[in-house]
């Protein structure tokens, strides 16, 4: 009786852990179907992995706070003004590329730093206060760019992004995959990632215990900024250019990475193996709806729907 | 008033009357049938020992426990169903007061009182916020209260939000009088002076009076006899679930009330000669004092503690007994650095905390550790793994090379399973699917593993069942065998009694006795938190 329903329940778990790579494979087989000339294709596979590589990161950014806890909603915008100011440094004052870029990443870094100041050592809730930075960052963008696009960055940076190509695949993927893995090595296997898990799941257990939350929490922060810096330079790469709301949108698609990730692999929580199944399911989804000829609309119902079930999900298995 | 009542005389005589209430929890006979009759305008104090049957009482009142069948319950002369239907209270005319006070903190007085009214008074659309301020104003003047109703309740002392509770309380009933022509009704007062400071209890006791004025009687439950000497007409005294005597407040001695409440001294003596013997000491223990002590506490202020000198020798387990509000709880967090302490001086081993800065992470790298009370929120992440709530604090050891070895931390975490006795021995298991007991099994490995000097202990058997507590205390003692200082908080007594070589009890923030060795029991302790309210009475009036 007891070893069949501890068996029921670990059917339940492993269905659990992988209803997200299922439903992806079933979307690859479906789109397959639907396209067999246009999707499963080398060619695609290039672009799907490519063009979204920049979103992979933004929500390997959006992780970390989530994994200490927290929320960041001004990632979009720390990033953005990373990449405007980079544009802007490159095309305007002589700035070299690579000094540019730099700066892209050290200014969301900076970024990550003020929100890490007003949630963590001010003690203040982070879902509003990061709203309030996130609008000032993007306040920051306008004065910067004086509300203008920024075009003519220069060139060399897309051999850094699209240009090389590992077989079939971007090189910038790989810079995404790169920092997954090192996201996943810090959280299974040094003690950091431990204490980061208790932090996040237990902050009370996590204070009594001696672990200085405070300095993870700020840290996630910075280094959720950063990697949003990294994202933009990433975008810039492809775009060759900067709008001032170019990069900002990525932050619906990056959280509902986050929350979709956390259903997979270990479900309950935010984990990077099951983000980065969670950005392939939605770079597919989205992929496949194009070449299908759906429109933009459809793209972000594709993302709002995936948000609210993958949420609404997961409240669900977690409460039965 | 009413008229339409046949025995309106006899209604007047009697306000409430409990008559032959029992109640069995399992194998413990909460209440074994207590009668309890509350006079018409009088104030009854119901005196007990934790666990004598007082809150389950309470609780029937309620409507939160059934009795067991065969009790009856009358209010102002009429019968009243038992059990009792759930909000039935209400209509009845009794309203209670909890120590928490159920008010909604974050808003204002006046929002507290409209929405805590179930009344047809104003339109269920609109509320007249300014009829309705000026009413709170003359409701709070009528009970002599001073307060704007327009006030957050947060930013009002302790005992202004118990004045609050209580004139909502009261409205309550006088609203119930008016609208069923009732012509008694009760407040039962649970524990309403616990956290309010002595000097300002005499505004409670006002408002009491005043309550009692306007038509209701009043059942105040309270450990502080002090308290109960000003305020209550007659008292009933719990014991094991049996009334021991209900007596006018004029007739009985302090003394004697004590008496009643932990037991004569003469049944204390049978028991023990019965071969009956409660207290069953773990060891006869042999603490070498003579070197400097392992803690050292000098004048430590925070949270409801007032002043506390302590040093404990190596391997001494030193208890804290003390009402809740009495500041012994409050210790552990300040040493700890979990609570804010205002003033002390604190060394261990002979090295200075630095008390006003003091951060639990300083705590673990100085030698404490700390078992806070609430397991579930304080003492374990219930979502992780057994191994990792295990090792949180020696992680360390198990990074090599630039890798944590989960394999190691998993065989570590699986060999103290084993020897703390963690049952399922599953330490991949989320420690949030085991019991109570062996949670805490897990927490207690956890302290333990770095070695500390000082282990610092709140209430670390609660929800504990009784096998897994032996072994935990057996653990502890062995520890301190070992040279571990211990620092014991907890209310139950008999607890600290098996456990303990010393026990402090505190009183309003002030250690008022010191019990040693055998003159440890549950009844001595009893008996010294009981008589130390006059002690700290006494201190807190004469600066």
């Amino acid at each position: 009786m007891s070893t069949t329903t501890a068996r029921q329940s670990l059917l339940v778990r492993r269905g659990e852990q992988l209803a997200l790579p299922f439903a992806w494979i079933a979307m690859i087989v479906f789109f397959s179907i639907k396209a067999p000339d246009r999707f499963p294709t080398t060619n695609n596979l290039g672009s799907l992995l490519g063009t979204q590589s920049a979103l992979f990161i933004v929500a390997l950014a959006a992780l970390l706070p989530a994994m200490a806890g927290d929320l960041d909603l001004s990632l979009g915008f720390a990033g953005a003004l990373g990449a405007m100011c980079m544009a802007v440094l490159n095309t305007q004052h002589d700035w070299g590329i690579v000094p540019s870029a730099l700066a892209a990443v050290t200014i969301g870094a900076a970024c990550g730093f003020l929100n890490g100041f007003v949630v963590v050592k001010l003690k203040t809730e982070p879902f509003i206060m990061t709203l309030g930075t996130g609008a000032l960052f993007n306040g920051l963008l306008l004065l910067v760019a004086d509300s203008n696009t920024i075009t003519g960055v220069a060139r060399s940076l897309s051999k850094w992004t699209y240009g090389t190509r590992v077989w079939v695949i971007p090189i910038q993927f790989f810079y995404a995959l790169a920092i997954m893995l090192v996201i996943y090595w810090v959280a299974e296997h040094t003690p950091l990632g431990v204490r980061l898990l208790f932090v996040g799941k237990s902050r009370d257990v996590a204070r009594l215990s001696g672990i200085n939350s405070d300095r993870i929490r700020w840290g996630s922060f910075v280094a959720a900024g950063a990697l949003a810096g990294v994202a933009a330079v990433v975008f810039v790469g492809n775009s060759g250019s900067m709008a001032p709301t170019a990069f900002s949108p990525f932050l619906l698609p990056a959280y509902a990475a986050v929350f979709l990730g956390a259903t997979t692999i270990h479900p309950g929580r935010f984990n990077p193996i099951g983000t980065m199944i969670a950005v392939l399911f939605l770079a597919t989804g989205i992929q496949g709806l194009r070449i299908l000829g759906a429109d933009d609309f459809a793209q972000f119902m594709f993302y709002g729907i995936t948000l609210v079930v993958a949420v609404a999900g997961s409240r669900y298995l977690r409460g039965r | 008033m009413s008229t339409d009542q046949p025995s309106s005389g006899q209604a007047t005589e009697t306000a409430l009357e409990l008559h032959d209430i029992s109640k069995q929890f399992g194998a413990t006979r909460a209440l074994d049938g207590v009668h309890l009759t509350v006079r018409y305008g009088e104030v009854h104090a119901l005196l007990g020992e934790n666990g004598s049957g007082k809150s389950t009482l309470i609780k029937i009142l309620a409507g939160v426990h059934e009795p067991e069948p065969g009790g009856s319950l009358t209010v102002a002369g009429r019968p009243a169903p038992l059990p009792m239907p759930a909000g039935a209270f209400h209509d009845l005319g009794l309203s209670f007061v909890h120590q928490d006070l159920g008010l909604a903190r974050p808003l204002t007085v006046l929002e507290n009182l409209v929405g805590g009214a179930a009344r047809g008074e104003h339109s269920r659309w609109r509320v007249d916020w300014r009829a309705e301020t000026v009413k709170a104003r003359r409701l709070l003047d009528s009970y002599g209260v001073k307060i704007d109703p327009r006030t957050i309740v947060n930013e009002l002392a302790p005992v202004g939000q118990a004045l609050v509770a209580i004139v909502r309380a009261a409205d309550e009933l006088r609203d119930c009088r008016e609208r069923t022509g009732a012509t008694s009704t009760v407040l039962v007062l649970d524990e309403p002076t616990v956290f309010l400071p002595e000097e300002e209890l005499e505004f409670l006791f006002d408002l009491v009076r005043e309550v009692v004025a306007s038509g209701s009687s009043v059942i105040f439950i309270s450990h502080d006899l002090a308290a109960v000497r000003t305020i209550a007409d007659r008292v009933t005294v719990l014991r094991d679930g049996k009334v021991v005597t209900t007596a006018t407040m004029a007739d009985v001695t302090d003394e004697q009330i004590v008496e009643f409440i932990v037991g004569p001294a003469k049944s204390r003596e049978l028991h023990e000669h019965g071969g009956h013997v409660r207290v069953n000491r773990m060891v006869d223990r042999m603490v070498d004092g003579s070197g400097p002590p392992q803690l050292a506490v000098a004048g430590l202020r925070g949270g409801r503690l007032r002043s506390l000198d302590l040093e404990v020798a190596r391997g001494e387990i030193v208890g804290i007994a003390g009402l809740l509000g009495s500041g012994a709880e409050d210790i552990p967090y300040l040493l700890f650095g979990a609570r804010r302490a205002e003033a002390g001086q604190v060394s261990i081993r002979g090295r200075p905390v630095p008390i006003a800065r003091h951060q639990p992470a300083a705590a673990v790298e100085l030698g404490f550790s700390f078992i806070p009370a609430d397991r579930n929120r304080d003492g374990i992440a219930r979502e992780i793994a057994v191994d990792h709530n295990m090792m949180l604090l020696v992680l360390q050891r198990f990074h090599k090379g630039g890798r944590l070895r989960n394999r190691s931390v998993r065989l570590a975490a699986g060999a103290r399973a084993e020897e703390f006795d963690v049952r399922p021995r599953r330490t991949d298991l989320p420690i949030g699917s085991l019991s109570g007991g062996n949670a805490q099994k897990v927490v207690l490995a956890k302290w333990l593993a770095t070695d500390p000097d000082v282990l610092l202990l709140h209430e670390p058997t609660q929800g504990v069942d009784i096998a897994a507590r032996a072994q935990i205390y057996r653990t502890i003692l062995a520890a301190a065998d070992e040279g571990m200082s211990v620092v014991w908080v907890a209310s139950d007594f008999e607890e600290l009694a098996r456990t303990c070589d010393r026990v402090l009890v505190l009183n309003n923030g002030w250690q008022t006795a010191e019990l040693l060795g055998t003159d440890i029991t549950p009844e001595t302790i009893t008996a010294s938190v009981f008589a130390g309210q006059h002690a700290s009475a006494a201190r807190t009036t004469s600066p």
